[in-house]
């Protein structure tokens, strides 16, 4: 096996770096003086000691807020539609908004763990597990949306192309139905490469909890994993080849999302640079959601030795570097409106900073493109106060975004006639924070049930790490 | 009877000192070697020279076997079983089809490499491990690398590897046993099927079951079940016990003018043709009369009909001077009111159609009694004369009950 072939899950051990001066050498991946036990230990314990107080105050707050959300939505699915802010003009509303923003939040875990795996970024480790865990949490938010907003909630399959009683089959030439296959490919596969990932630490702690339950439970989900030679051969060779498919996923779903806009013929919707800049755009809220994710978990369970300030730091650079290039789609896009010549469309871009809504442009601006320029200072991109700040405003921009294309660009389309104006009900936003709710439910719960750092990951890092501080004491 | 020995176990300290080892051991006889890492240690398969692994040849096979699947699926519904036009497209237009065909491409390529991996390759789930029973399991699975010298045809000699394993640095070595494991009799397997069996019972009359009913069911039914009243539907509210109300006296409804006119003198005097020039009237007109009127009174207006024949009544010709010179309100009035035998037509032809009808009349009396100028090409129509072949709002054939 050649260098270049070594998959990065573990150190190239043939092949030592050399010795760089102190200066240049990176910071290590791992503070402290920690071994493999005390990782192992200190993931076994977080999942067996009693909650922190602060821990059942957030999840009764969050799982109130979900409890609202669902009242919210069987109450609009009683009553009718017309309890949300949707009538003609726009009938894509909040539920397609929060769909797309859900969808951009779970683009964060397969970025991390499977693009940063195959550009062999070490650093990914630490965080890529929980990121995974964002992935498939904000997924099943996003679900949610197309299933409520059909109408008939209780039919979802007739979404999927299947032999029926009706003779029907779907569209295949519809982007809905590409959307459909994207977005249940996506998941489907995030919670494969989820669980793939978790079974040798299941098998990690299996013999060691001491819940007979969790015991039971750890044992059946990792499936008798044995660590063998053999075994972790076949399964770093899949864990590879995932990685590669999933990538193609990671940049299509998005692609495919924005087709559901840029294949029709809406001003504002109707463009080339749809699919790049939704995948773009996905990218960064991703990211800035794992940054927010972290800057409290971190501190909050006690894992600053294996989620370092560096971690933080090159995460804190990828939203940089994603927001320039927001920044520039941003600028591309009004540059297409106006060399398309075309009254409307060069009519949307203005109203989309000056008309009677420009608040959502403006603020989309801002909070994408100016804010996350202050990570361009070295001390910011390590200040939690400020990360923190940066990526709610990314949070907030992106789901901004969303607001202004869904809305501001049907809602002044071609037909002066047909023009109205949208306001949101106390109904749409309900069904917003009950989606918020369910996120950080699941999110709260994975983070003290389940082993939340990748330690076979990270293990061959503290070893790395170990003898690197042998080798220097040494010289 | 001695235990059956899997191998003899020995624990070093790093991925690093277990690969420095399996050459020694194997300078040393003993080649049968498995290794247990907490992670994957590389250059561990080519030490004990394990094969390559042949994930990537049956994730290649299946995500080939899930892209054409797709592109079958789609060809078969697009074209055969349910050709739909859309957009103007051509029903096999395969470039429409990319993106369902490339996500079924990725979606078997990775649960084939997921699955596979685990079930195919590995044998997973598999909970009998020979480690499993060993002190060293847990050591395992935190921060041990375990060498295991196998005992492949039960014969080691199993003193002589502990002292080989101690001799290249292994510590905690061990015996491990092989596990007796009851072999899977035939009651075993009677289970395992029956169990399928019942499985796959309960999943189809489970799918039935919300196949029938899920189309069907109706959880809210806000939107179909209003609070209103229909027509015909008793209501207590009232005091006739009838959810209708009669509209006051007075009331016309729309396009049942009601004919206050006595006689047809008095409606020749009040009513006038109220439809536009047009073909269409007269051919709406030709259509009624030949439908309600040609049965008595001819094709032609003649009065001499088949079914005149057989009855003492007399239809009127309508080619007689005297209908000649009847007003258009008066033979509007006929229709209908009725005239002698001749019963009242109101009820089945509507206001537009009877005055179509009396249009019609007055085209067939010119048709049988045609002045030399009516022909063909001797006068050109004065405009605004003749039919106006694009006027903009024709008169509504049928108007509603």
């Amino acid at each position: 096996m050649s260098d270049a072939m070594i998959p990065p899950t573990a150190w190239a051990r043939k092949s030592p770096r050399p010795a760089l001066p102190e200066a240049l050498r990176p910071e290590p991946l791992v503070q402290g003086d920690v071994s493999l036990a005390d990782l192992d230990n200190r993931i076994r314990t977080l999942s067996e000691a009693k909650p922190p107080r602060a821990w059942y105050i957030a999840i009764t707050i969050t799982s109130l807020m979900a409890l609202a959300g669902f009242a919210a939505i069987a109450y609009m699915l009683s009553t009718g539609i017309g309890t949300m802010g949707n009538n003609v003009p726009v009938v894509w509303g909040f539920l397609i908004i929060n769909f797309v923003f859900w969808v951009g939040i779970g683009h964060a875990g397969t970025l991390i763990s499977v693009i940063l795996l195959l550009f062999r970024q070490r650093w990914r480790n630490a965080i890529c597990r929980t990121a995974e865990a964002v992935t498939v949490f904000a997924f099943v938010c996003a679900m949610v949306f197309p299933a409520i907003h059909v109408g008939r909630p209780w039919l979802p399959h007739w979404l999927l192309p299947y032999p029926n009683e009706r003779g029907m089959w779907v569209n295949f030439r519809s982007p809905l139905i590409w959307d459909v296959c994207a977005v249940v490919t996506y998941f489907s596969v995030s919670l494969l490469f989820w669980y793939l990932g978790l079974i040798p630490d299941f098998a990690s702690l299996r013999g060691r909890v001491k819940s007979r339950v969790k015991r039971a439970a750890f044992k059946l989900l990792s499936l008798g994993w044995a660590g063998r030679a053999r075994q972790w051969l076949h399964y770093e060779k899949a864990y590879l080849i995932l990685a590669g498919l999933t990538t193609t996923l990671a940049l299509s779903v998005h692609s495919i999302v924005s087709m559901d806009f840029a294949s029709s013929m809406v001003p504002g919707w109707h463009m080339t640079i749809f699919p790049p800049y939704f995948v773009v755009g996905a990218a960064f809220s991703g990211f800035a959601g794992v940054v927010l994710v972290f800057a409290f978990v971190r501190r909050i369970m006690n894992l600053q030795n294996y989620i370092t300030l560096r971690h933080m730091d090159l995460l804190n650079r990828m939203v940089l570097f994603l927001s320039c290039v927001m920044g520039y789609a941003y600028l591309m896009e009004g540059f297409t409106a106006w060399y398309s010549s075309d009254n409307f469309t060069r009519y949307i871009f203005a109203n989309y900073v000056f008309g009677d809504q420009w608040w959502a442009g403006c603020l989309t601006i801002f909070c994408n493109v100016l804010l996350p320029q202050l990570l361009w200072v070295p001390k910011f991109r390590r200040s939690v106060p400020v990360m923190v700040l940066v990526s709610l405003g990314v949070t907030l921009g992106m789901w901004m975004e969303r607001y202004t294309i869904i809305i501001l660009s049907v809602h002044r389309d071609f037909v002066p006639a047909t023009w109205g104006t949208y306001l949101p009900t106390p109904i749409d936003f309900i069904i917003l924070l009950g989606s918020i709710g369910m996120f950080l439910t699941m999110l709260l719960f994975f983070l003290r049930k389940m082993p939340i750092i990748a330690t076979w990951e990270v293990k061959p890092d503290i070893a790395h790490h170990h003898q690197e501080h042998k080798e220097a004491e040494h010289a | 009877m001695r235990d059956r020995v899997f191998g003899v176990l020995g624990l070093f300290k790093s991925g690093d000192a277990l690969l420095e080892a399996v050459p020694r051991l194997k300078d040393k006889g003993f080649t049968q070697l498995e290794a247990y890492t907490p992670y994957p240690v590389h250059g561990l398969d080519e030490a004990l020279g394990l094969p390559p692994s042949r994930v990537g040849v049956l994730v290649f096979i299946m995500a080939l076997v899930g892209g054409l699947s797709a592109f079958g699926l789609e060809w078969w519904t697009s074209t055969v079983s349910y050709p739909l036009l859309t957009a103007g497209k051509a029903y096999n237009g395969w470039p429409g089809w990319i993106p369902v065909v490339f996500e079924a491409t990725i979606l078997f390529g990775t649960f084939t490499a997921g699955l596979g991996t685990l079930f195919v390759f590995n044998k997973l789930p598999f909970f009998g491990d020979p480690v499993f029973g060993t002190k060293a399991t847990l050591d395992i699975g935190r921060d041990r690398f375990a060498l295991v010298v196998l005992s492949a045809d039960g014969s080691l000699d199993a003193p002589a590897a502990s002292a080989a394993l101690s001799a290249v640095g292994g510590e905690a070595i061990e015996v491990v046993p092989l596990p007796d494991r009851p072999k899977a009799g035939i009651g075993w397997w009677m289970k395992v099927v029956i169990g399928i069996a019942a499985a796959c019972v309960v999943a189809g009359f489970g799918v039935a079951w919300a196949v029938r009913t899920m189309p069907t069911a109706k959880p809210w039914v806000a939107m179909e079940v209003q609070p209103k009243l229909d027509a015909q539907q008793a209501d207590s509210f009232f005091a006739n016990g009838r959810g209708m109300r009669r509209p006051p006296p007075g009331t016309v409804a729309r396009a049942y003018m009601p004919i206050l006119a006595k006689d047809p003198e008095q409606a020749g005097k009040a009513l006038v043709d109220p439809l536009p020039v047009t073909a269409r009237v007269l051919d709406r007109g030709q259509e009624m009369f030949n439908l309600h009127c040609a049965v008595c009174h001819d094709k032609l207006g003649t009065g001499k009909a088949w079914l005149s024949k057989r009855y003492k009544a007399q239809p009127a010709n309508l080619q007689s001077s005297m209908m000649r010179q009847a007003t258009d309100g008066a033979l509007y009035w006929v229709i209908s009111k009725g005239y002698g035998t001749m019963p009242g037509y109101a009820a089945d032809v509507s206001q537009d159609d009877r005055w179509a009808i009396v249009r019609y009349v007055r085209a067939l009396q010119r048709s049988e009694d045609a002045p030399t100028r009516d022909e063909v090409g001797a006068r050109s129509p004065q405009p605004g004369q003749r039919f106006a072949r694009s006027q903009p709002h024709p008169p509504s054939p049928a108007t509603p009950n």
